[in-house]
């Protein structure tokens, strides 16, 4: 057996638990969800009745805990279940969450706390105020360690076909980092500001603001990191690893290639490109028109390649990859995209004025004469190439019409793509196909057939025409778009091309049937976005390191991502947010486009920050690694992951506490809505020795309050709610709070609206007389509504029991709701094969309530504290010694086999 | 005085302190204080990071002494000798400082004063600490046994707990028969359990348990030894009175509660048809239907609640008797079973059916019992009515405030716990009474069984009214708190006893009377000289001998004269 007892949750009855049976000698296990042991008690002010201060009791017994010789605590850490083994032992399953902080490394120095990018409510002080993504869950913490709160990839980074830490860079941005933004792309990729332009940004698609008012301009924003650093003049900001005098050659300078170039020189390789084009870049630099992509910025983005020691060679076709093997380089990756333009097969294609739309739009790009003005051109082809061909056209002055088979709505160029088309004046012909081109000598002009459908019932491209249905569009030129692919011709000894002529490398791995042979992006996938291209290039630079290190192929540690955070799930935990204009598209659109200006303005500084300032923070942790940087002990480990720990129990003692009612399910109290209605918990913390304000305001204002309104009972004996029970302690702690304001506050007049005061126990009425006599105006009457006033003020509406029965109304500064006790849903599903009963309100049930208190509906099984039922801290003091005394009989009568 | 190496912490805890206290003025302070090594300030010197960071100077500086100034001795002592043990520092050369309740929190007023004076204080304790010699505990085998004295629900209970994890128990009750108070009642809340029931298992359980001895018709009347090995005086007087001697490591008393009697008029107590709750509860347990009374069958029934508790200034009583709300309202359900046409009248204050018991006072109002809030200081009035009912006035604020007379047949005051006369127990034990006069714990959080009797644990309603679960959950607590000294065999004692210097005692005897725990008796030396010999393992180290000392030949260990004359030196300088 490896302990004698499992005591799940380290509040205040689950370590009294732990203690007494330590002392007794039996080895404990004691399994915390939060971070830090200490469970509520520890958030508290004072307590009653004696007015300790919380923190005095609380972290005695912390520290008592965690240094027992017989005790081992588990933070973080969940029981996934219980079940019995054959020995009638329990068998205990533990997942003990990453903290991504190594515990035995951190010094507790807060120096992550302080570079962390993200802040969000800090639930340890009742959400009054932040806390970051990276933090130690409060200053008495034990251990005194710190966790970064990830639950999970936020969507816009999870999308991300290239890997690249959207929210990372975004809270960058927010905290005004944009050099560190920057170099947080650079992790990434080089092209920092061509993918700002001209990536398809599917992070925006899944952006959680989407849904509100729109997502954060997640593209536009790394836009204005690249334009930034690129005008500050910085030099780049990473440090290559030493060339560890192995090399590799890249052939193609596309996305994808240079992509795999900068990682494979950052991680200490010799790297040089090789590039058939007269430029460097790819379809960046030649076949993305201007007015999306500047070729300057292009030329920045390479000259970070450059800048780090890559070395590209343009005007330099590679046609055999053994020989580059044989020239030295150890691996050699092919990276060529997809130059090869795809062919109509229709009468009259070799016309003159038929161009291929690659050729047409690099020579646009590259600034070739074309002299279309005041010509009439079709383009054919409905996706994003056929755009920019039509687009590009139109700036040099002709009339476009475009032609494609799909109808509209099944045209694979982006909808906007289409809009903005439109919008400049092309002319769209969707749903025809074409027939033949007519001449003579050169184009004439465009015979079309009606396309009846464009796929076949299972979706595959098909075509199927209504030959009857004709029409002809006269014409001076004929921009073919209608597809590309790669030309692996010539590499068949060492990628045998797929019958689509992508080069045939392993999907993972991307490794080909010759070892040290690798190919990446459109030349291995076909054609994608840019962006996909980017990451296959990063996943080729990986997957060579590996293969160049003589290491297995771990396609797992290549992406540290973790599953996606739902954005449902963001919108859900909000407790507020506003609907913020999400800012103008910024695009100047005009019929008549006369040059290749960019058509997109760049953000502002103001409108980078507001827009980075909408983020939400789905994944809390934005992986912007400033943690990382800083962290002195190198403590930090984002790829931790969930462990799992078995152990096998004699007993167990349920200790998982209580939620508070969540005071928003009384709407008419107005929580949430009205800043200056809070709940008991939230005046604890305001009143605690850690208090966030340090006094006591009000917190929609800062206000210091005089007077102050307590309504009883929130949650508590109201069938509305579905409680009708007593929460027992709201009485007390308001009590409590009440007399502590009168000494912070000696001002304040403090009223408690109440339906019976409950002053049971041990000096507790005396407690109740005591603060009576302070001047606490107690008045028996339920609130019927709060209005807020505004100057932020609260009308209370009340019943006068005592005074006739009469309504009132009176105002006050802030209105503390004493919010009662909720059970802890999670005891229903800990147990397997034994079910543990709970009583009618889903409390843990004592099954023997009158002689043994804190036993169970299994054997074995015990609950201590407030999960059998509300209870204060004295008494789940006393019921976990309850329990440990049953505990440790049963411990016993299980040693001699009773 | 030779070189010392001595560490002082001076806590802001939170605020509590640095809100008032200038703390970083007060370490500026004494860090020039002879043999002070290093000085440092804290958020919450208690946490665990601090306790870390102490630990890590007292093995890194050497350290030899240590000073925090905090919060009360009471809270953290054992927590910072604890620190100093850990990291091999012997944990008597710990002084812990007041910074908080002795300074801080009783000069909210004057932040110059209240820092002036932590700065004495600190000095103080430097001075006291840089005397301090190590101290070794005294260790004292633990005898496996407990003696559980009152064989109520609470006792019986503790009884078969303390068998089952190993320890064996003695139980002296003073009746004749087991069970208290709980053996004579019928259905009790919330469980409709019935009391006899629940006492006759237990009863059979202690029967089954060879490890649990019984003495019935017992009494303690006298305890001595120390902690972990007392011996106890037992005193039986069943058929012929005899005292008999036990040893046993720990005790548990669970002696439980006498009920309010009212007085003559007091409600009308005395008229013919108002009774106690006690008194109701046995006719309710004994009825078989509709209650009758002399004949006369019982239709309307009045309860007065908050009989002899909530006294204010009609009474010594001011604690809330806390069962009380329940049980009369758990009486009402049973009376509404037993005679669903009685008509019932519940006159209260505030309804504490508290948590679950909740459900009790909603089922009873949904039968139709009335219930009608007097208010404080205007308590209903019972009289005799004409028609040989009792008329019960009172005045309801629930209805405006008005004045309703009530005919009833029966009122049933509703009467609290007070605490059980037990001089003789009390003067045996030496037990603490708290100001309601039940037996007081240390701390209702820290140590909530625990007396400052060492090993002597209080369990049930004669700590404070209880119902009787939470009588037995207490009863378990005191178990567990027991089992965790016991089971570990031995048990350390504070050195910081009074001590003798055998060269200077003239065996006056002064020394011998004045010594509350008799710990002190001459003892024969070498050629017919006798001096005071203190035992270490029975002084309590109050110091009441000290200074009755004519020949100076007693100092208290961690005190002596020399440690306090420098702290007196340390307090008196003046703060420049």
């Amino acid at each position: 057996m490896d302990y004698d007892a499992l005591v799940i949750g380290s509040g205040i009855g689950g370590m009294e638990s732990a203690l007494k049976l330590g002392d007794m000698g039996y080895k404990v296990l004691v399994v915390e969800r939060e971070a830090s042991i200490g469970g509520k008690m520890i958030l508290l002010s004072k307590v009653f009745p004696t007015l300790d201060c919380a923190s005095c009791i609380s972290t005695p017994k912390m520290a008592a805990t965690i240094h027992h010789p017989n005790i081992d605590v588990l933070t973080y850490a969940e029981v996934e279940k219980i079940s019995r083994d054959a020995g009638g032992h329990f068998h205990a399953v533990v997942r003990k969450n990453p903290r991504f902080v190594d515990e035995d490394a951190c010094t507790g120095c807060q120096q992550c706390e302080m570079a962390c990018t993200v802040a969000v409510p800090d639930q340890f002080n009742a959400d009054l105020v932040a806390r970051r993504a990276a933090y130690i869950a409060f200053p008495q913490a034990v251990p005194k360690k710190a966790v970064i709160d990830r639950p999970g990839t936020s969507p816009c980074t999870f999308t991300c076909p290239a890997g690249i830490k959207a929210h990372g860079y975004v809270s960058l941005t927010r905290s005004g980092e944009y050099e560190k933004a920057f170099n947080l792309i650079l992790e990434t990729t080089p092209l920092v500001g061509s993918l700002g332009r001209a990536c398809f940004a599917p992070c925006e698609d899944e952006c959680s603001r989407g849904s509100l008012e729109g997502p954060v301009p997640i593209r536009r924003i790394k836009r204005f990191i690249a334009d930034t650093h690129y005008a500050s003049g910085n030099p780049v900001g990473v440090e290559p690893t030493a060339e560890n005098g192995r090399r590799v050659a890249v052939v193609g300078s596309g996305p994808a290639g240079l992509t795999a170039a900068w990682q494979l020189r950052l991680l200490g390789y010799g790297v040089k490109v090789f590039e058939a084009a007269p430029v460097a870049g790819g379809a960046l630099a030649l076949t993305i028109p201007a007015y999306r992509l500047p070729g300057e910025v292009v030329a920045q983005d390479v000259g970070n390649l450059v800048a780090i020691g890559v070395e590209i060679e343009t005007n330099h076709r590679i046609d055999d990859l053994e020989a580059l093997h044989r020239d030295g380089f150890d691996a050699v990756l092919l990276a060529t995209g997809t130059p090869r333009a795809a062919r109509l097969g229709v009468e009259g294609e070799d016309l003159k004025g038929v161009v291929p739309s690659l050729t047409f739009l690099e020579d646009a790009k590259l600034g070739r004469p074309q002299h279309l003005r005041g010509k009439h051109v079709v383009v054919v082809g409905g996706g994003n190439v056929a755009i920019d061909a039509a687009r590009s056209a139109r700036r040099l002055g002709a009339t476009v019409e475009q032609v494609c088979l799909e109808r509209r709505h099944e045209m694979p160029a982006f909808a906007w793509e289409i809009e903005e088309a439109l919008a400049e004046g092309v002319a769209l012909h969707d749903g025809w196909g074409v027939a033949a081109l007519r001449g003579p000598g050169s184009v004439q002009a465009i015979e079309l057939k009606r396309c009846t459908a464009v796929f076949d019932a299972s979706g595959r491209f098909s075509p199927r025409y209504d030959e009857a249905d004709r029409g002809e569009l006269a014409c001076d030129a004929v921009i073919v778009a209608i597809g590309m692919g790669p030309d692996t011709a010539g590499f068949e000894g060492t990628l045998a091309p797929r019958r689509n002529r992508t080069a045939d490398v392993h999907p993972e791995t991307l490794q080909g049937g010759v070892p040290y042979v690798f190919a990446c992006g459109d030349v291995a996938l076909g054609a994608t976005m840019i962006t996909t291209a980017v990451g296959s290039g990063r996943r080729a630079a990986y997957m060579i390191d590996r293969y160049l290190q003589g290491q297995e192929f771990d396609a797992a540690a290549f992406d540290l991502r973790l599953p996606k955070v739902e954005p449902e799930d963001v919108l859900r935990r909000q407790k507020s947010h506003s609907e913020k204009p999400p800012g103008a598209s910024g695009k100047a659109i005009t019929n008549q486009p006369s040059d290749f200006w960019e058509i997109e303005a760049p953000l502002t500084e103001e409108e980078a920050h507001y827009g980075a300032g909408r983020c939400l923070d789905c994944g809390v942790c934005s992986e912007c690694h400033e943690c990382v940087n800083t962290c002195p002990a190198d403590a930090i480990h984002l790829e931790m992951r969930p462990e799992t720990i078995e152990a096998q129990v004699g007993a167990v003692i349920v200790s998982t506490g209580f939620r508070l009612f969540p005071a928003d399910l009384k709407p008419q109290y107005g929580y949430g809505r009205y800043k200056n209605v809070i709940t008991g918990m939230q005046m604890d913390r305001l009143l605690a020795p850690t208090r966030p304000y340090n006094s006591v305001l009000r917190p929609g204002d800062g206000k210091v309050p005089d007077r102050i309104a307590y309504v009883m009972c929130t949650g508590s004996r109201d069938q509305t709610v579905g409680n009708p029970l007593c929460s027992k302690i709201c009485c007390m702690y308001s009590i409590k709070q009440n007399q502590l304001i009168m000494g912070a506050l000696p001002l304040a007049d403090v009223t408690v609206f109440t339906i019976d005061v409950r002053t049971a126990g041990k000096g507790y009425d005396e407690f109740y007389v005591q603060a009576a006599s302070m001047g606490t105006n107690f008045i028996k009457g339920r609130i019927a509504g709060i209005r807020e006033r505004e100057n932020g003020n609260l009308i209370v509406r009340y019943e006068d029991i005592e005074h006739e029965g009469a309504t009132r109304e009176e105002e006050f500064d802030l209105v503390v709701l004493a919010v009662g006790v909720q059970p802890n849903l999670d005891t229903q599903a800990l147990f397997a094969g034994d079910e543990l009963a709970h009583d009618a309100y889903y409390y843990v049930a004592e099954t023997d309530e009158d002689l043994s208190p804190g036993e169970t509906s299994i054997a074995g099984v015990f609950v201590a504290g407030a999960a059998a039922g509300a209870k204060d801290i004295p008494e789940s003091i006393l019921h976990a010694g309850a329990a440990v005394a049953q505990a440790a009989a049963y411990i016993e009568g299980m040693k001699v086999g009773v | 005085m030779t070189a010392r190496r001595i560490g002082v912490y001076v806590c802001h805890c939170g605020g509590n302190i640095s809100d008032y206290v200038d703390v970083d003025r007060v370490i500026d302070a004494v860090k020039g204080e002879e043999g002070v090594t290093v000085a440092r300030t804290a958020m919450f010197t208690c946490s665990d990071a601090t306790q870390q960071e102490i630990y890590d100077d007292i093995q890194s500086l050497g350290l030899d002494g240590l000073v925090v100034a905090s919060c009360s001795p009471k809270l953290h002592t054992l927590t910072f000798r604890g620190v100093a043990k850990r990291a091999g520092l012997n944990p008597y050369r710990y002084t812990q400082v007041n910074v908080r309740e002795q300074c801080s929190w009783a000069h909210t007023d004057d932040r110059e004063g209240a820092t002036e004076k932590a700065i004495r204080l600190v000095r103080a304790g430097i001075a006291r600490t840089a005397l301090l010699a190590p101290l070794d505990p005294t260790v004292v085998e633990t005898v496996p046994k407990t003696l559980v004295i009152g064989a109520g629900i609470a006792g019986l209970r503790a009884a078969i707990g303390l068998a089952d994890i190993g320890l064996s128990v003695v139980v002296v009750e003073r009746e004749a028969e087991l069970g208290g108070r709980v053996q004579a009642f019928g259905p009790m809340y919330p469980n409709d359990k019935e009391g006899s029931e629940l006492i006759g298992q237990l009863v059979e359980q202690v029967r089954r348990r060879e490890s649990i001895a019984v003495f019935t018709q017992a009494e303690v009347v006298k305890k001595a030894g120390s902690f972990g090995n007392y011996v106890v005086d037992i005193r039986t007087h069943s058929s012929s009175s005899m005292t008999m001697q036990l040893s046993v490591g720990s005790i548990i008393v669970a002696t439980g509660f006498a009920d309010y009697q009212p007085a003559e008029g007091e409600y009308g107590y005395g008229i013919d048809g108002v009774v106690t709750l006690p008194e109701y509860k046995a006719m309710l347990d004994a009825a078989k239907g509709p209650l009758v009374r002399d004949g006369r069958p019982v239709r309307d029934v009045a309860y007065v609640y908050c009989v002899g508790s909530r006294q204010g200034d009609q009474g010594p009583n001011q604690y809330c008797s806390r069962f009380c709300c329940s049980a009369a309202v758990h009486a009402s359900l049973q009376l509404h079973e037993k005679d669903p046409a009685a008509r019932q009248y519940h006159l209260y204050r505030d309804m504490r059916t508290y948590g679950k018991y909740e459900l009790m006072y909603q089922e009873s109002r949904e039968q139709g019992s009335l219930y009608l809030k007097f208010p404080e200081g205007e308590p209903p009035a019972v009289a005799k009515g004409a028609d040989g009912r009792l008329l019960v006035t009172v005045r309801d604020q629930l209805t405006g405030q008005k004045e309703v007379g009530i005919a009833v047949d029966l009122v049933v005051l509703v009467t609290g716990m007070v605490p059980r006369e037990n001089r003789e127990l009390v003067k045996a034990l030496k037990l603490p009474i708290g100001r309601d006069g039940f037996f007081n714990e240390i701390h209702p959080k820290l140590r909530p069984v625990e007396t400052v009797v060492d090993g002597v644990a209080i369990c049930g309603a004669c700590q404070a009214p209880k119902s009787s679960s939470e009588s037995v959950m207490s009863a378990l607590a005191a178990v567990t708190q027991s089992a965790a000294i016991l089971r570990q065999g031995r048990a350390e004692l504070d050195p910081q006893v009074a001590t003798v210097d055998a060269d200077l005692c003239t065996d006056c005897g002064d020394c011998y009377d004045v010594c509350p725990y008799d710990a002190i008796a001459p003892q024969e030396m070498a050629a017919g000289r006798k001096v005071a010999m203190i035992n270490p393992a029975t002084c309590k180290g109050c110091g009441g001998c000290a200074p009755l000392c004519p020949a100076g030949a007693i100092d208290l260990q961690g005190y002596t004269g020399a440690q306090v004359v420098a702290m007196i030196d340390g307090l008196a300088r003046e703060v420049v």
